[in-house]
This record gives C-alpha cells, structure tokens and sequence, in this order.
C-alpha cells in the first residue's frame, strides 16, 4: 500500500508540473513559445459547416491548394458549432497546440488574444506581396473590417472577415394582409401598431421571438443607441431601456411570445401562418425560402424598423476567422487561404451557394451577383444594410455578457423583471464582468 | 379481482406515458415536413413517407458513425467487463493488506463528475499521442468504479465454499474466474456490458473533443449535426432520433433474457 | 490499420470464437492456464496477485477520474487568465458570489425533486408489476425502454413535445380547456405558478427545472424499476404470507415486511442517484441548452465557467468544493441511513 502511495503522489506530482497553469495563459510579460501546429503537413482550419455548404467550401480549398502547390495545403476540420469550436480550441491553447487558423465571433477570438493566441494580422494585410492592395481594403465595407480590431489590443486586426450577414426582419404578409396591413413596418412605433392590429383583427401573436444577444443588440442600434462605450456597457442607456420596454409591452399585450432558445420553432410558426415577424440573420433566407417554397409570394425579408429612418442601423452576424501563433509556413497558408477566400469572385460564389453576404462593395456590380439579385431582390436589400451595420462589441469578457444579455431577455419577456429593472441589474452584472476581465 | 384490474389499469397508463414519446416520434418521422410541425393531435401520418428515412441516412455519414461506433462500444465493453472482472474478483476474494484502502478509493472516484476530468484527460489525450485515434474514445473508459462495485458485490454473495472448493480441486485464479465465478454471476456481467455500451454509445463531448477527423464521428455527433441544420425539417429530425436509438433498444432486446429480475440483486447486499 | 482498431476487432473476434469454438476455448483455457501456474508462484503473498489483477483497472480509475482531481485541486489555486497564484482566492470568490449560489439551490431543488420522486415512483412500479404475472416482461420492457436510449435523441423529441406554441403537450392541454404553459423555457416557480401568483416568482424550482426533473424520472426510473423487482424477487413469500394471515393490511406488509426488507436496495438507489443527481448535465445541456439561470446546476456552472467564460481555476474550484460535498453528503447518508437499514 506504502508503495502504491508513493507510486501516486510521485505520478500526481509530474501531472502538476505537466498542466502548470502558469504557462498557458500569460498575456503579461514576455511572449512565450510558439504554438505547435496541429498538423506539420497541412494548415489545418477550423470550421463549423456541415453537409453541402461543408463539400463546397473543401472544393474551394481544393482548388486553392492546386493553384498553391509551394504553400502547405489547407485541410478543412469540421467540429461541430461556434461554441464546439472555442471550447476546442481552448482546451488545444492548454495543451499548446493549435490548428493554423479557426472560425469564430469576435468574443471568442478576444479569449484567443488574451492566451496570446491569435495573431495580429497586420504584418500580413499591409504586406507588399502577401497582403492586400489599398484598393483591396477600400472594397472592404469598413465597419465588417472594423469589428477584427480589437481596441483593447493596440487596436491589432486579430481576425478577418469570414462569413457576414445582418439582422432582418422576415415578414409574413398573408398574416398582415389578413389584418389589412398593406407594408411592412418601417419604424418601431408602426411595428408595434402593426402587431397591435394583427392581433385585434385575426387573434394572432404578431411577433415569434427567438431570445439572442445579437438581436438584442440590433434592435438597440436601430434605435439609435451603443451597447457599449469603451469597456462600460450601455444598457442604462435610452435606447438599451427602449428596447426593453418595446419587449414588456409586446408581451404584455399578448404580441409577442418566446419560442425555445436553439430551435427554429420561429421560422415553422411563420410557416404556418402562425406569426407574422421573427427576426433573424440574413442567411435564414434559404431556409424561409424553403419553407415557404409553395407560395413564395406570402413573405418577405426586408431590413429591421429604426427609430429614424434617415439613419438605419442594424447588427452584423457571421463568423471572422483568426490565425493563430504557430509556425510561419502555417501562418503564411492560412493568409493566403482567407485571401483568397474573400477574393470578389469566391466571395461571391459563396454567397450565391450559402445566402450569406459577399462582404465587398464590388460585387454590387457582379454579374452573376446582379443576376441573383434579380430573382431574389431581398438578398440586394440585405446586403444594402452592410453599409451602416455595426458589429457586437469585441471586447474581452462579452462572451459572458451575451449571456447576461439573453438572461435579463427572458426575464423580461416572462414577466419575471419590469424593463428598467432588467436594465439596471443588466448594466450591473454586465460591467461587473467586463471590469473583471481588465488585464 | 377489482384490485387486479385496477393494478393493469395503472401499469397501462404509466406504459403509456413511457412510450409515448417514442411512438409520437416514429410517428413524426413518417409524416411531411409540414404535417409534422403542425399543431394537431393526430398520430397517424397523412401518407406514410417511408422515404424519409432514407432521406435522413443520406443527409449524413451515418454509416461511418456507426462504424466507429459499434468500434469503440463494442471494445468498451469487453475492456469493463474483463478489468471488472478481475478488480471485483481481487477486491472480494483476495485476502491482502490495504483491500479496503483500495475498494475506498475507487468508490471515491464515483464523486468526480466527467466535466470537470475533460481538460486534464484532454492533456494527457495529447501528450500521448493519441488525438484522433480510437485509443483516445476507448481507453479513458476502460474501467469504472461502478462496475467494479457491482461484480464484487456480486461475489461476495456467492459462498465462500466454492471459492474454497476449485481452488483446493487445483483451479488457479484466472480459471476459476473465467469458467466459474463469471458465469454465476451472468446477469451482473451483462448488466455491466450494457451499461458499458450505453455509455460509449451515448457519449457526446468527449468524442468531439478528442478527434477532428469526420472518418472518427461517433454517432451522436450525427444527431447534433441534425439539430443545427434540419432544424427545419422536424420528421427528418425524428427520423435521425430513431436511427440513432434503434441499436441500442435491438441491444437491449438482444439482452433482456440475461437481463432477468435477479440481475442487480447481486449488487446490493452485502 | 489503426493499432487500437486491430486490436478493438480482436477482442471481438476472439469473443465471438470464444461462444462458438470448442478448440478456441482450449486455447484460451490454456493461456489461463499458463497465467494461473505464474500467478500461483505467489501463492503465499497475495498482495502480489492482487496487484497483477488490479493493476490495469487501478491505473485507469487512476489516470483518468483520480488525477484529473489532483489537477482541478492544483489549479483552483491559480487565476488562470493572469496565470498568478492566488492561493484559497477562487473559494472565497465562490463564496461570495450569488451566481454560485443560485446554481447551489438549483442542485438542491433538482436533487430534492428527482431522487425521492424516482425512487417511489419505481417502487410503486415494481411492486405492481411484482403482483401480477401477465404481461409482466412485456411492462418490465417498455419501463425500461427510455433507459436505453441516447439522453440526446430522447431530450430531443421531448423538446418538441413540449414546445410553448405547436407542442404536443400544449394543444392537448388547450383542447381539454387548459392553459398552455412555456415549459422548458418558463423561469417562474412552479408554486408562484400553482398559487396563482401567491408565492413570488423567484421561490421554488422553476417549470422548466421541473420539467428536466420529469424528463430523468421518465429516462432513468426504469432502471430503478429492474433494481427493485429483483430486490423483491428475493424476499422469501413466506413472510410476506404469514404477515398476512396475522391479519396485517396490505398497505401493512408493505409497511413491516417489504420495505424493511428492501431496505438494502432502497439504500444503495438512495446513494447511487444522489451522487448521479448531483452530476446531472446530459438533460440540463439537452433539454434546455443550460442557458437561464433557474436551471443553471453546479455543474453547469462550473462548465459554464471552464468552457464558456474560461475562468478554468475559478471553475475548478467549485468542482472541488462540489466534490467535497458530495463526499460528505454520501458519508452522512451511510451513517444516518446505514444503522436504519436491514441485513439479513
């Protein structure tokens, strides 16, 4: 026994010293090693899509890796959801060892940063060979840009542009038609009238709501307002109270009801007839399209109403993607895959395939783009709003805040809080954390 | 006479409640896309899409899922049963210093939930080289403390006279441990080896953290893969649902005789 | 060919010859055989035999469920996003932190709610389909049916049975007249939602709690169910009869004979699902996405706190304070309930 003691403290003990906390994450002080790439034949990236988008994006890749055949080859992995993903990634940053590049929101690739993770991509976009020309950058919307600079990092890119689309709001017009309505909502002040009438006239709870951060979010830029300020949030403010109280009285008076958060039980009430708005990124629009494929004149995807009309706004959605610190031939594939990746034309071979966005003011006079636009003008409408919609904050710490968010959502739409209690214990807690995080 | 229907009339309803989801489900899943997600009470499909199904097959790789599946479960299983076998053994018929040290030690590993043993076991996953690999979704499961604590529960209520008797005929340990003991005690080793499937089989997290490649997909990573993506399409959701619970019911089927009433009495006296 | 896939298919075949071949049988009798006559070499100092057959299992148990403890213990005493050693910091963070503690009362209302229930309910169960002899395999199966299948693809059907709007459960519950509820995503208390509003919102388990509590009852009693008709299979009928000729009820002999008698079994379910009940994930994760805060467990949280918020030493922490409690919760059941229980 004596002996299988020692056999364990001795076993114990090289475990310890193996899992040291302390050099993981050191955002402090010296840069420490490199990471180990996950594959030394291959740049190995990260991805969530599955099934055709997945074999669409792997012929993409392919076709890159025959035009490249110096560079490693990209080798696409895919892991499941966003939050399969980060915790994956997370747990490859304690073991040092890390595929060359990774899809993810900006708050996740913030965690990266803080575990010297990520790196800044910089070096490689002003590049005179690698990187991308002053006319390159200029065709970038700037605000998809922006959001991959992050403030609390020197204001470094840490990440790149992926996958976008914005919050729009789906509207189904049989439903508004069966209560007279001719069009869709343009302002809060109609949406809300507009639901009043839909239930007056047909008994039906106008508005189906999927709980989200994000949308949350875009409903609170719509009506004029931030959700954060330097590192303080802004919940306290008119327009995040706002939006709180258009919540507390859709769903007092019965016009608004939640469905179960990671479904889409939004899209089918829709479908049915059921609801007449959801809000939901633009790439749903395939799948309503799917839906709604026996009548496609029934419904329409159009921007989110705005406070003022003059000055819309609206949240992006969609994935960047990051580089992380490994070796040089890993980082250098990488690039050149997410280069090519959001060149004009793949750019917008994607975007015909997935209904996400292509993220470059050019393809507005694509032909193929031009073509698809004709046949779904919706898609022109979207993509119109990349002009003025703005990203979630990326700040360290909004990873956790985006939950808050959800959690004071639901208070609210549950009766459980009043909107400016909701408010007020969100401006709280959420601060509390962002504070925390100050490194 | 009145009590015996009343007993029937409760035990049918509450068999009813229990199935109900299943039958709701393979109802669902041979119903349209429409049909299936409108707000009705019936449970007889319109038309029945047999084809659903295959559509749903197709929809993934399920045929790799349950490759690597059937792979890591089945030697799962055999790796409890054997490593049990042996520890239960050890830890009831064996007379040596520090028994109940070790016995108490392992029932304290029972306290230590899975979630928190997921980055150190990612850990050392890695430093042994086995990312990726079976090794990696088999090993870690290879023996649990609770089937141990069955099987030597199990042994203790066999008399000790056997255990006297073979081994004065000559029968050495290991012997008398296959040919004898093992088979005594059936019902627990069965019970052990299914306990051991369904845990494998049914494991989500760690598979998809230790491997990358799609050729090593378990299958529940199949119907996660459902759930995002057909979300739309609930019928073809059910239908993934059933595909996936299907081997594990024929198991239990294929079971049930060893399963018999006696199976888990072993495990609590003594 | 992968080492540990040659190896996986091996041991199948090998079980496979093992059922069917006489001579493989030989082989493997002979192989014993040769371990036996090394094992036997030993004979006079058990502890070496003991430690050959207990090695692989105790080595695994070791690596893999021990160690990852020595290393939550490790690194509760690091904040691991500064990487600096803050000694007993994260535990004096815990707490005072409310979250914890509401994820602390969650576990209590989930633990008070599944365990009893589940066990009474299999009780009940079994004793029933104890007393009759038809159809009694079949019942047993379809019990035991939930038991076997993936937490996932039950949690998933049950998702959509319970949806607020189109659910099955609410549009049975609105053609009978009643009010349809927002199950799994209710975060009142049911007791506010019983009393009409008497009760506050915030006390007591909320519906969607109660519903993941339903939905383990349904999953796991089956199991309990089996438990229990083999712990009743095992009282001798006599005593039961020469209770009942005294004149005693049948309530009676349930009450003096059955349940005394079934006291072990009763016993080892009442441990067993406690330490589970403290554990529980899978249906919290799949049920309800492990998003509000009213179903937000210990573990949960501490998973939230490792994988979401990557606050890892602060997450493990609580794992190792869980632990402890579960320890000393387990230790205090044997010895309150231990003495209560009955051997033969």
């Amino acid at each position: 026994m004596p002996r299988i003691r020692a056999c364990g403290v001795f076993l114990a003990a090289i475990m310890a010293l193996r899992c040291s906390p302390v050099d993981a994450p050191a955002a402090n002080g010296a840069q420490p090693a490199q990471f180990r790439p996950i594959d030394s034949t291959a740049a190995v990236c990260w991805d969530r899509n599955t099934l055709e988008t997945a074999k669409l994006l792997d012929a993409i890749a392919g076709e890159y890796n025959e035009t490249k055949p110096e560079e490693l080859p990209i080798k696409l992995e895919y892991l499941g959801n966003y939050g399969d993903i980060f915790r994956k990634v997370s747990l490859s940053i304690q073991a040092r060892e890390l595929p060359a590049t990774a899809v993810g929101y900006e708050p996740m690739t913030s965690e990266y940063v803080v575990a010297n993770a990520a790196l800044s991509l910089d070096d490689y976009i002003d590049d005179p060979t690698l990187g991308l020309t002053p006319e390159d950058k200029q065709d970038f919307y700037p605000s998809v840009l922006e959001t991959n600079r992050f403030p609390q990092f020197g204001g470094k890119m840490y990440s790149f542009p992926f996958c976008k689309s914005v919050l729009m709001m789906y509207v189904n017009k049989k439903v508004l038609s069966e209560a007279g309505i001719a069009n869709p909502p343009t302002t809060w002040n109609e949406f809300l009238e507009q639901c009043r009438t839909i239930k007056a006239k047909s008994g039906k709870t106008a508005y189906a709501v999927s709980v989200d951060c994000s949308t949350v979010e875009g409903f609170i830029y719509s009506m004029g307002g931030n959700v954060a300020e330097g590192a303080v949030t802004a919940f306290d403010q008119p327009a995040a109270l706002g939006v709180f109280k258009l919540y507390e009285t859709l769903v007092k008076e019965g016009l608004a009801y939640q469905v179960q958060p990671g479904t889409y039980d939004d899209r089918e009430d829709f479908a049915h007839d059921r609801a007449a708005f959801f809000f939901r990124p633009s790439s749903h629009r395939p799948d309503a399209a799917q839906l709604m494929a026996a009548r496609p004149g029934d419904w329409m995807m159009t921007r989110i109403p705005q406070s003022d009309v003059s000055k819309p706004s609206t949240v992006l959605y969609g994935p960047n993607i990051c580089i992380f610190r490994t070796t040089d031939a890993h980082q250098r594939a990488a690039w050149g895959f997410i280069k090519h990746f959001t060149s004009p034309k793949v750019s917008v071979r994607w975007a015909l395939a997935t209904g996400y966005l292509p993220i470059r003011k050019s393809a507005a006079s694509d032909p193929d783009m031009l073509a698809f636009w004709e046949k779904w003008p919706q898609d022109r409408e979207a993509f119109d709003c990349l002009a003025f919609a703005k990203s979630q904050p990326n700040l360290v710490g909004w990873q956790e805040v985006r939950t808050l968010v959800e959690r004071a959502l639901s208070a609210v739409l549950s009766g459980l809080k009043t909107a400016e209690q909701a408010t007020a214990d969100l401006k709280r807690d959420a601060d509390k954390v962002l504070a925390a995080q100050q490194i | 006479m009145m009590l015996r229907a009343l007993t029937y009339a409760i035990l049918s309803f509450g068999s009813i409640i229990t199935i109900f989801p299943f039958v709701w489900m393979l109802s669902t899943s041979l119903k349209s896309a429409r049909e299936a997600t409108a707000p009705a009470l019936t449970l007889i499909p319109d038309a029945w899409r047999w084809r659903n199904f295959a559509d749903a097959f197709q929809a993934a790789p399920f045929a790799t899922y349950f490759y690597n599946t059937f792979i890591v479960a089945g030697t799962v299983m055999a790796a409890v049963v054997v490593t049990s076998l042996l520890a239960g053994y050890a830890l009831s018929r064996l007379q040596f210093r520090g028994r109940g040290v070790v016995f108490a030690f392992l029932l304290a590993t029972m306290m230590v939930p899975f979630e928190v043993t997921l980055i150190p076991n990612f850990l050392l996953i890695r430093d042994l080289g086995w990312y990726n690999t079976y090794a990696a979704l088999i090993v870690p499961w290879c023996a649990n403390a609770f089937s141990i604590f069955l099987v030597r529960q199990a042994f203790l209520t066999l008399p000790m006279d056997f255990f006297e008797a073979a081994r004065v005929d000559g029968c050495g340990h290991l012997r008398f441990l296959t040919w004898i003991a093992a088979p005594l005690i059936r019902p627990t080793m069965v019970t052990i080896a299914l306990f051991a499937f369904l845990g494998s089989y049914n494991s989500l997290l760690w598979p998809i953290i230790v491997t990358n490649d799609e050729n090593m997909r378990l299958i529940q990573y199949g119907l996660t893969v459902f759930w995002s993506e057909a979300g739309v399409q609930l019928n073809l959701l059910m239908c993934a649902s059933t595909i996936v619970i299907v081997p594990t019911v024929a198991l239990y089927f294929a079971a049930q005789r060893n399963f018999l009433e006696s199976s888990l009495n072993a495990g609590i006296k003594g | 060919m992968h080492p540990a896939l040659t190896l996986g298919i091996a041991i199948v075949a090998v079980a496979l010859l093992l059922a069917t071949r006489a001579s493989a049988r030989r082989a493997l009798d002979a192989t014993l055989e040769w371990c036996d006559v090394q094992l036997a070499r030993f004979e006079r100092r058990p502890i070496i035999i003991a430690g050959m057959l207990l090695a692989v299992p105790v080595t695994l148990v070791t690596v893999f469920s021990f160690f990852p403890l020595l290393y939550a213990v490790y690194i509760s005493l690091f904040d691991t996003r500064r990487g600096t050693y803050i000694a007993l910091g994260n535990y004096h963070r815990a707490l005072a932190d409310p979250e914890f503690w509401r994820s602390v009362k969650v576990t209590l209302y989930y633990a008070i709610g599944a365990v009893p229930l589940t066990i009474v309910l299999s009780f009940v169960v079994a004793w029933l389909l104890f007393r009759i002899t038809r159809f009694r395999s079949l019942f047993r199966t379809v019990y035991f049916l939930p038991y076997v299948t993936s937490a996932v693809a039950a949690a998933t059907v049950w998702r959509v049975l319970l949806r607020p709007q189109s659910g099955f459960v609410n549009v049975m519950l609105v053609s009978v007249g009643l009010e349809p509820q927002k199950w799994l995503i209710e975060p009142r208390s049911v007791f506010h939602l019983i009393t009409g509003g008497a009760i506050p919102a915030d006390v007591g388990p909320s519906l969607a709690l109660c519903c993941i509590i339903a939905f383990d009852i349904w999953h796991s009693s089956g199991f309990m169910i089996v438990v229990f008709l083999a712990g009743l299979s095992a009282i001798p009928r006599q005593l039961e009869e020469t209770a009942r000729l005294d004149g005693a009820s049948t309530f009676g002999v349930v009450r003096y004979v059955t349940i005394p008698l079934l006291s072990p079994t009763i016993f080892f379910l009442v441990i067993v699902s406690a330490i589970k009940s403290f554990q529980a994930f899978n249906s919290f994760y799949a049920l309800v996405n492990a998003r509000g805060e009213d179903t937000q467990n210990l573990i949960v949280y501490i998973y939230a706190q490792f994988y979401e918020n990557q606050h890892i030493g602060y997450g493990a922490s609580i794992a190792v304070i869980m632990c402890v409690a579960i320890v000393l919760l387990t230790i205090a059941q044997w010895r309150i309930a231990g003495r209560q229980v009955y051997y033969e």
